[in-house]
């Protein structure tokens, strides 16, 4: 049985007294120790989607099974990493790890002790007592994985984790994450991952699911078997048909909605040419 | 009905009610046509040329921060020998004094904040001078102007029944064509008739109000649409249509009031140069000169001076030190309270609609009424229930500074709560933040720099209000004025009873002295080390 799974979610938003449907009974699932990622242009509902699964939102139909069991608001045993960090701008990176533990009632000495120990797991030693304001993107963000892994969740979500950031210390990030994932003894190792990044999805994933927008729905499923680590085949062709085949993915699903960006308006011209 | 009946016919000057509502209504609005016209034009100038910014920004500051009501007397003694019209223009001046400062403010933010992208591809466009003005400057400035001006318009009222009940040696200086301020402070002062009061009190609640949800809505929907901040599109189904819940609502704490309120507070704490610094003191030293050369007829001399510290109340300054402490003390207490029922109301407006319903509307008439007109209802209200007069005074002050600061706290932080990003409440469910440990670990330090801010704006006004609130003048039938120890009352006592200018300069230069050193020293630093606390979107 799949660890989690979502069944015919559906969900519409009213915008200016217009209903518009951002997703339309969608279904797909994630295996334990399975690396998901969600893939599509904005607006497609890939974010909502996993808001729904962090309980932070309720689909209008449809649910989400975990271990079997419907989900129906945040818990611990699912945390999330967020697009902007989201960390607290008036706690130190320290604190910032350790308030969900505080939330969930732990003393003081063990909740510090376990902040500090995972600030270290992502190099953050030595800027404990640093406030958010002083830190880089890159270091907030790593502030954020060790809190929402200081919970020791089951599966972890990450909204676009690595898109506000420049794409040098993305990269790092990226390769910390994996590292984490692969890790043996953390409890953590079921991730799924929002973004629009085909070729960091084909990087990061086991398996890509690609979304289309308007009404927001699955549109395929590619499993991506690379060898791990994945560093040492980013120049291999098979690399490159993984990512041609997204890619595909996403720009039939284009034509077919008559989506009218200056992209596809130029794709069209060169049809004509030939 | 009966009882409204009984209370109109006995008096005369009730027939002149439409009159006056009149005259009062445009008395405030020429002010405020005048105060939008001085606004724009100097907020503009000091924005856009460096000396005007480098002579103009420290001393209006200067200016601003010296308790408008404190003017009084001083305004008055040259404007009187002028004869009716003087009257008629000085209760012009006196209400432009308290209502010029926002817009000038305003637009001075709202032109800094104009993106340079903007500026440049104007100037590569080859828009200079007027053309640039009309362009750039003024569509850019529009929703700070309305903005400003509607902020005006309630501090007009405010004011006006101090402005329109002019007290000049011991008589009550009439407006040739009256007014509801006069009307309603001869009532509550002369006849100490507290139906008719309160009547009259409903009466100019209800112009505020229905200005206010109607009109200035109006404006600043039309204003807000050529901003460069995105601004949300409004729901144009009807005004009319609107509950006045939701007009309160839309008008003061979903739109442009939160910004300007920010921007006004945030261009008055900028650093100045020591240049600045000394042409604002140096211009602030002609004006206090200019002013006693008016009052004396005569450049004053060092002997006129030391004349004016030898008479009375002079003697009293001995003891100013424990007349500041007692005067800051009630500030304080009352301070404390606006404070913690500010949050607590602030906080429930922001996150339940069932409290919005109540608060909203609570707000707009609490920002409408003029509070100066409700010190002899509550006063002769309190003195009944405890009998001692001078413990009801004291009761009345902290009560009126209460109502009056109350309200910048609330604005701001009703509006910091609602801008709390979507991100930060979301991690807060995530990891399980509820009830108490939410509002500490979450709502409260978020909203912490706009708690500076709503403090900054409630203790400034919160000086005016004292001044007014530490002394209960000698008219009607209280034949002795009533007042609580207090630099306020010892302001108003050198002004109304002694007539000493000389003492009342000193006391308003002490007073400027410790609001400046009260933003330099806790609200900066406070609003400094907030800064961080802003969450990067």
């Amino acid at each position: 049985m799949s660890m989690l799974e979502v069944k015919n979610v559906s969900k519409t938003f009213m915008m200016e007294k217009t209903k518009i449907l951002v997703l339309d009974n969608v279904n797909f699932s994630v295996g334990n120790d399975e690396f998901v990622c969600l893939v599509g242009p904005s607006g497609c509902g890939k974010s909502t989607m996993l808001r729904i699964i962090a309980g932070l939102e309720k689909a209008d139909s449809g649910e989400v099974l975990f271990h079997g069991q419907p989900l129906t608001q945040p818990t611990p045993k699912i945390s999330m990493v967020f697009q902007l960090f989201g960390l607290l701008p008036w706690k130190t990176a320290l604190e910032n790890v350790e308030v969900p533990l505080e939330v969930l009632g732990m003393e003081k000495e063990k909740r510090k002790h376990i902040a500090e120990e995972y600030l270290k797991m992502v190099g953050l030693e030595g800027f404990e007592n640093t406030y958010p304001h002083d830190l880089s993107g890159g270091m907030k963000q790593r502030v954020g994985i060790a809190r929402a892994l200081a919970l020791k969740p089951e599966v972890l979500l990450m909204d676009e984790p690595f898109s506000s950031l420049d794409e040098l210390t993305a990269k790092t990030l990226r390769e910390l994450v994996l590292d984490i994932w692969r890790n043996p003894a953390l409890p953590t190792n079921t991730f799924i991952m929002v973004s629009h990044n085909v070729e960091e999805a084909v990087f990061m994933a086991d398996r890509i699911i690609v979304m289309s927008p308007r009404p927001g729905k699955v549109t395929g499923e590619v499993k991506i078997d690379i060898p791990r680590p994945r560093t040492k085949h980013l120049r291999d062709p098979e690399y490159f048909r993984f990512v041609d085949e997204v890619v595909e993915l996403l720009e039939r699903d284009k034509t077919k909605t008559a989506n009218e960006s200056p992209l596809s308006l130029t794709a069209k011209r060169a049809d004509k040419l030939k | 009905m009966t009882w409204l009946i009984v209370t109109f016919v006995n008096y005369p000057e009730i027939k002149a009610l439409p009159f006056y509502t009149l005259s009062t209504i445009s008395r405030i609005i020429i002010t405020l046509l005048i105060s939008v016209a001085w606004g724009v034009s100097f907020g503009i100038l000091a924005a856009t040329n460096k000396v005007a910014s480098f002579v103009l920004t420290p001393f209006i500051d200067l200016l601003q921060s010296i308790p408008i009501l404190g003017y009084f007397p001083m305004v008055i003694g040259f404007l009187f020998a002028l004869g009716p019209w003087g009257i008629e223009l000085s209760v012009i001046v006196l209400l432009f004094t308290s209502m010029a400062w926002a817009i000038f403010f305003g637009v001075l933010g709202a032109v800094r904040a104009i993106p340079t992208n903007v500026v440049e591809s104007a100037r590569s466009f080859g828009l200079t001078g007027w053309r640039y003005i009309r362009h750039v400057v003024l569509p850019a400035i529009a929703p700070a102007v309305v903005s400003g001006a509607n902020l005006a318009w309630c501090d007009g009222w405010f004011f006006m029944i101090a402005a329109e009940y002019i007290q000049y040696q011991g008589n009550v200086m009439k407006p040739p064509s009256g007014g509801l301020g006069y009307l309603l402070a001869k009532t509550a002062y002369e006849y100490k008739d507290m139906n008719l009061a309160i009547i009259l009190l409903i009466f100019i609640t209800f112009i505020v109000v229905y200005f206010n949800t109607l009109t200035w809505h109006k404006l600043m929907e039309r204003a807000s649409t050529g901003t460069f901040k995105p601004v949300f599109r409004m729901d144009l189904s009807g005004v009319g249509k609107l509950g006045f819940a939701k007009a309160t609502s839309w008008l003061r704490f979903e739109r442009i009031h939160w910004p300007k309120a920010f921007s006004i507070v945030s261009q008055r704490l900028r650093r100045y140069t020591h240049i600045e610094k000394i042409i604002a003191v140096v211009l602030a030293f002609s004006a206090i000169f200019f002013i006693l050369y008016v009052a004396f007829g005569q450049f004053p001399t060092f002997a006129m001076i030391s004349e004016g510290f030898s008479q009375p109340p002079a003697e009293e300054i001995s003891r100013l030190p424990l007349l500041i402490a007692l005067t800051m003390g009630r500030l304080t207490v009352a301070y404390g309270i606006s404070l913690v029922v500010a949050i607590g109301m602030g906080v429930l407006a922001a996150e339940h609609k069932k409290f919005a319903v109540v608060f909203y509307p609570l707000y707009d008439i609490g920002q409408g009424v003029p509070i100066l007109a409700l010190f002899p209802v509550i006063f002769l209200g309190l003195n009944q229930l405890i009998g001692i007069p001078r413990i009801a005074l004291e009761l009345t002050c902290i009560t009126m500074l209460v109502l009056d600061m109350i309200w910048y706290m609330f604005l701001n932080i009703v509006s910091a709560v609602k801008n709390i990003p979507t991100e930060i409440k979301e991690v807060g469910q995530i990891f399980g933040f509820k009830g108490l440990k939410r509002i500490t670990h979450l709502v409260i330090p978020s909203i912490l720099p706009s708690i500076v801010t709503g403090s900054i704006l409630s203790w400034g006004t919160g000086w005016n209000t004292i001044i007014f609130a530490e002394y209960m003048p000698s008219t009607g039938q209280v034949s002795q004025p009533l007042s609580v120890p207090g630099i306020g009352s010892l302001l108003d006592k050198a002004g109304y009873e002694y007539g000493n200018t000389v003492v009342l300069v000193f006391l308003l230069g002490i007073i400027a002295l410790i609001v400046l050193s009260m933003e330099a020293f806790v609200w900066r630093r406070l609003l400094r080390k907030f800064e961080k606390y802003h969450v990067e979107v």
